[in-house]
């Protein structure tokens, strides 16, 4: 299994550059303190289209400039057509073309030459960067062949494991697929709480948990908190089992998101209970509140809150 | 003002207002930012504000294009359409949509000012849209029987073929008559006579609900000799 040991961690956070400053343009930032960072790409939000050949020198030219070295990179950043098209929200599937769009996709992936992601890889390797974790919203539109290359597409990116925003449903379905490739995937979290298959609550988690050692958690603490959950007593119980945390700070009630410090999400303590219990878990940035800054400039900010509450 | 604005908005609100502003005061170029274009009013900047900070544009899209995430597309929702001032925007703005697959969230302390404002823009974006898609529809042909019914329905009040728009056609040959009929005026900003206005919202409320097939038969019908 990928998933890192503590002392493995220990390792890597212990190589990584700590210093801000002209050491920081050189070698980008894994780690501040003891606690891995890194960041969801979804937090780009202003990216060229799914396809166009600008998207990863993109995505790799801003994680240079914020100065971060690992990520979780979406699959609609590494497919050629947005992530709508592959089935992960219902109300897309109702739309005109949709069955197209889908028996499309699939014909690409049973067809790509294992290349492809290995160029990627290699692009990121070059700027000193690394793609720890490819998200894939696994369901039920997926056939099983399907299923088969995208965790071989996950190992050619490079990639420990998949996050997924996935349901229960579909996570029973994948219990085969994880033992046969000895991969994980961290099921992810948002705030429905009446549908029973989705993942949004402690027991929805430990449901998924509980079918699989290599099933794990990408606990999103905003929407956790939006879904009036508790972010850090879930990662007390359950820290051996997360793979990373997504920061980004929510109101209560399913409220909005809100800049980093301005919402319900515990942020800081997440981090310093991170820092302090020496947990081997992941802290990727995700910026999706309401700016009229870039990007780059918000996971800046978002970047610096951290290094606040970890200094 | 208060609700959805975090401390530092008012801030930003008047430094992107007055910017704004200034930027078009010295020159006709207006510039993007990741809310897309500054609003040509400072009323609809208000509701840009509130729609960008409270991050509708991530799922619904800067111009109301490209929803994702499952987001309804506000370009032909029919609530959209229906909506008065806010009177439909705002109780599922203020509730949010949690039992979606990936939720809209609540935001319960946007004040009716900020929903006025926000209503007022996405309305501003539905017309600029609806107008850019309606008028790439333009080399079909129409039913001018089926326009003149349309036609009947919801212009005669105030025109009428034989009065006002007696030789419409001829003063506006080609696209220029579908871009007339779908919007007669290209002033965005309130004014005018109180017909004018009242005439502004009445086509402004028409350009959010046509159909394709109701702008082809309409100007099918305007092309039509008077029988």
């Amino acid at each position: 299994m990928m998933i890192m040991t503590r002392r493995e961690f220990g390792k890597l956070v212990a190589a990584a550059p700590l210093a801000a400053g002209a050491a920081q343009q050189q070698r980008p930032l894994y780690a501040i303190n003891g606690v891995g960072i890194g960041l969801e790409t979804f937090s780009f939000h202003d990216l060229p289209p799914a396809g166009d050949p600008r998207l990863i020198p993109t995505i790799i030219s801003n994680m240079r400039e914020i100065g971060i070295g690992e990520c979780e990179i979406m699959s609609g950043h590494i497919e050629p057509w947005p992530t709508i098209a592959t089935g992960w929200w219902v109300q897309s599937r109702r739309a005109p073309g949709f069955q197209q769009l889908r028996d499309d996709a699939r014909r690409w992936r049973l067809s790509v030459p294992m290349s492809y992601y290995t160029n990627i890889r290699k692009q990121f390797e070059d700027a000193g960067l690394r793609i720890y974790l490819y998200n894939v919203n696994f369901n039920e539109t997926f056939t099983d062949e399907e299923r088969d290359k995208t965790f071989e597409a996950a190992k050619a990116l490079g990639a420990a494991g998949f996050s997924s925003s996935t349901v229960i449903s579909e996570a029973r379905r994948l219990v085969p697929f994880v033992e046969r490739h000895k991969m994980f995937v961290a099921m992810h979290n948002h705030n429905n709480l009446v549908d029973p298959d989705q993942f949004a609550t402690p027991q929805s988690f430990e449901t998924a948990l509980a079918m699989s050692p290599y099933f794990k958690a990408t606990l999103d603490i905003g929407h956790f908190v939006a879904g009036n959950n508790d972010p850090v007593a879930f990662i007390k119980k359950h820290h051996d089992r997360t793979v990373n945390i997504h920061v980004r700070d929510r109101k209560r009630n399913n409220g909005p998101n809100r800049p980093f410090g301005q919402g319900d999400t515990p942020i800081a303590e997440m981090l310093r209970l991170i820092r302090d219990e020496k947990y081997p878990i992941r802290c990727y940035l995700e910026y999706e509140y309401g700016s009229f800054r870039s990007s780059v400039e918000e996971v800046k900010a978002c970047l610096e809150y951290c290094r606040r509450v970890l200094a | 003002m208060s609700g959805v604005l975090p401390p530092r908005a008012g801030v930003t609100l008047v430094v992107v207002v007055a910017a704004a502003l200034l930027s078009s005061a010295q020159t006709p170029q207006r510039t993007a930012d990741a809310g897309g274009f500054p609003a040509p009013t400072p009323d609809l900047e208000r509701g840009r504000t509130v729609y960008v900070l409270s991050s509708c544009h991530f799922c619904h899209g800067v111009d109301l294009t490209g929803a994702q995430m499952g987001a309804t597309d506000l370009m032909h929702s029919p609530l959209i359409a229906g909506d008065q001032n806010g009177n439909l925007i705002g109780p599922v703005v203020r509730a949010g949509k949690p039992n979606l697959q990936t939720a809209m969230p609540s935001y319960p302390d946007l004040t009716p000012q900020e929903i006025a404002d926000l209503a007022a823009y996405v309305h501003y974006l539905r017309r600029q849209g609806r107008y850019r898609e309606l008028m790439m529809d333009a080399e079909e042909q129409g039913d001018a029987h089926a326009g003149e019914t349309y036609f009947n329905a919801n212009c005669a009040a105030c025109h009428a073929k034989s009065a006002d728009l007696a030789g419409v056609a001829a003063r506006y040959p080609g696209a220029a008559l579908r871009a007339r009929t779908l919007r007669p005026s290209d002033d965005p900003a309130p004014g005018g006579t109180d017909r004018t206005a009242a005439g502004r919202l009445q086509h402004g409320k028409l350009l959010e609900r046509y159909t394709p097939a109701d702008v082809r038969n309409v100007v099918a019908f305007l092309r039509e000799p008077l029988r």
